[in-house]
């Protein structure tokens, strides 16, 4: 290889390392900074909520906290059940048929209540941006995009 | 008399040298070789051409000028593509922080 290439090969090399470098340090400094540790402070970065709305939406959120640890841990428990259940027997009983009933109500039951704290806390937001963030947390969630299409993978995939 | 003598050994002497002229045998696909000779010549110029490009920019790359203000231009191009692509990462980072402690997993 004659010499010319080779240095344009090297400075080639040379150059995308130092974009690579660049690129990989500010990406990180820049993460680093914008991540905080508090898990509402998406809410108010992207749905630029005041400080009094934020409090509000706060206190939403400390709130529903404990029920939805509480039915968590109902949906858990309701799991183990049905997996004891199960493991009894290779036939899916009718004592497994009503667990796994129960699981399936647990889980609605669970979903009503998201659904109610995420319209309780559209509610604390000013409307244009609580019709946006309500929207955003039931096409997150439950996968209500408008798309027809979409809704069996994302509402049963991944229970 | 004498011009008729030199005319006369003229003609004689032309008559041999025609008799004495070898038409020559050439080698088997000389008219091949000679044009691949030619292509042969044509293309070493090509890439002669191309060396000499290659030397003027490399030249120029490895003049200070010209390397100092590609380095910044890279890094700086490096540090506001990577700026804009963590604050794109922190925002997803607390999205996902945010539904994770609304929403359950088994629930999504």
């Amino acid at each position: 290889m004659n010499r010319p290439l080779v240095i344009l090969l090297g400075a080639l090399v040379l150059g995308a390392a130092i974009f690579a470098g660049s690129f990989y340090f500010s990406q990180r400094a820049c993460a680093n900074m914008m991540g905080g540790k508090d898990d509402l402070s998406w809410l108010q970065n992207e749905f630029h909520l005041g400080s009094a709305e934020m409090a509000r939406v706060r206190q939403l959120h400390e709130g529903y906290l404990p029920q939805c640890m509480k039915l968590c841990a109902k949906i858990a428990a309701k799991k183990d059940e049905v997996a004891a259940a199960l493991a009894n027997g290779t036939n899916v009983t009718a004592e497994v048929q009503m667990k796994l009933t129960e699981l399936g109500e647990l889980h609605a039951q669970c979903q009503a209540q998201m659904l109610q704290h995420f319209v309780d806390v559209s509610r604390a937001m000013p409307p244009e941006e609580g019709r946006r963030y309500l929207a955003e947390m039931e096409r997150i969630t439950i996968g209500f995009d408008g798309d027809e299409q979409a809704m069996p993978t994302s509402a049963h995939g991944n229970h | 008399m004498k011009k008729e003598n030199t005319n006369h050994t003229d003609e004689k002497l032309g008559a041999l040298l025609r008799e004495s002229r070898v038409s020559p045998i050439l080698p088997p696909r000389f008219q091949e070789n000679v044009w691949r000779r030619i292509e042969d010549a044509e293309a070493a110029a090509t890439s002669s051409r191309t060396a000499t490009w290659l030397e003027e920019f490399v030249a120029l790359i490895l003049r200070p000028r010209f390397a100092y203000a590609t380095v910044a231009v890279l890094m700086c191009a490096g540090i506001l593509l990577g700026a804009h692509s963590g604050v794109q990462t922190a925002r997803h980072d607390a999205e996902a922080r945010y539904v994770a402690s609304v929403a359950p997993d088994s629930l999504r």
